[in-house]
């Protein structure tokens, strides 16, 4: 009895070891001291580049909108 | 460079809803979101008035400055449009938003209420300009084919203006010159916290 006591010990003693150590190494891990540091979303240039474009559609649009029809 | 803008002339709007029915067309949103909206004041009192809201895609967007995963980007024609592929459907945005602008597809807790959708003052999403992968995420991409929002196009009142901010603010200068002060730009002040001197 006393021997299988011993034995229960040791078998306690090594996966508290092994879990020690390997909480450590997760801890390591997942700390958010060593994590990268956030980055914002960048589109990049081609996204965000300007698409409007003075055409003659968005022209006729700002003439019929204002009172340049009514002047005529 | 031109900034991009709407601006919705209530003492012209009728209430019609052609805008909204023609952005729901034209994007082919889903079901249960409506990109454009309109509000209708002191509804069938005098000095009833209605206003056409979407985005106001906003010079400082409180949408951006509260998202958790900064899905928000602003493009070279202060176009504010995000991306869904970063999207987690938080609904941050939606509490920021001083004009009740993004809508989500589900109704549910937080990040069941699926992907995020906005109004892109018809300019698609971070996808390649006219792709079918844009097409499906954000609807038709029309500023990139030299045209104007649908909305506002297609406004049989001309109540709606969309374009260059200095041009349409001019447009709507001259009516006031015209007809005088009415409504007011509404909601300009808000989102480009800007000096309506009119």
């Amino acid at each position: 009895m006393a021997r299988d006591n011993a034995k229960a010990m040791d078998r306690r003693k090594f996966f508290g070891a092994v879990g020690g150590a390997s909480s450590v190494a997760v801890a390591a891990a997942v700390s958010p001291l060593t994590a990268t540091v956030a980055q914002a979303y960048d589109p990049g240039a081609e996204e965000s580049k300007s698409r409007y474009r003075e055409t003659e559609h968005v022209k006729t649009f700002y003439r019929t909108n204002g009172y340049e029809t009514v002047r005529k | 460079m031109a900034r991009m803008k709407f601006l919705c002339d209530a003492d012209r709007c009728i209430e019609c809803n052609a805008c909204v029915t023609a952005c729901k067309n034209e994007h082919e949103v889903p079901w249960g979101i409506n990109r454009r909206r309109v509000v209708t004041l002191n509804d069938g009192k005098p000095g009833e008035r209605s206003i056409s809201m979407a985005c106001m895609h906003c010079t400082d967007a409180p949408c951006a400055a509260v998202c958790p995963v900064n899905c928000f980007y602003t493009t070279a024609d202060a176009v504010v449009l995000h991306s869904k592929d970063l999207c987690i459907g938080c609904g941050y945005c939606f509490y920021a938003c001083p004009f009740g602008a993004p809508q989500y597809p589900r109704v549910g807790n937080f990040g069941s209420r699926g992907k995020m959708d906005k109004c892109t003052y018809c300019a698609g999403g971070p996808e390649a300009d006219l792709s079918t992968a844009e097409y499906e995420k954000y609807g038709s991409n029309r500023l990139a084919e030299g045209k104007l929002p649908l909305c506002a196009e297609m406004c049989s009142t001309k109540s709606l203006l969309a374009g260059d901010g200095d041009v349409i603010a001019q447009i709507y200068k001259e009516r006031v010159v015209r007809r005088g002060y009415g409504s007011g730009a509404w909601g300009w002040k808000t989102a480009y916290r800007e000096t309506v001197a009119i």
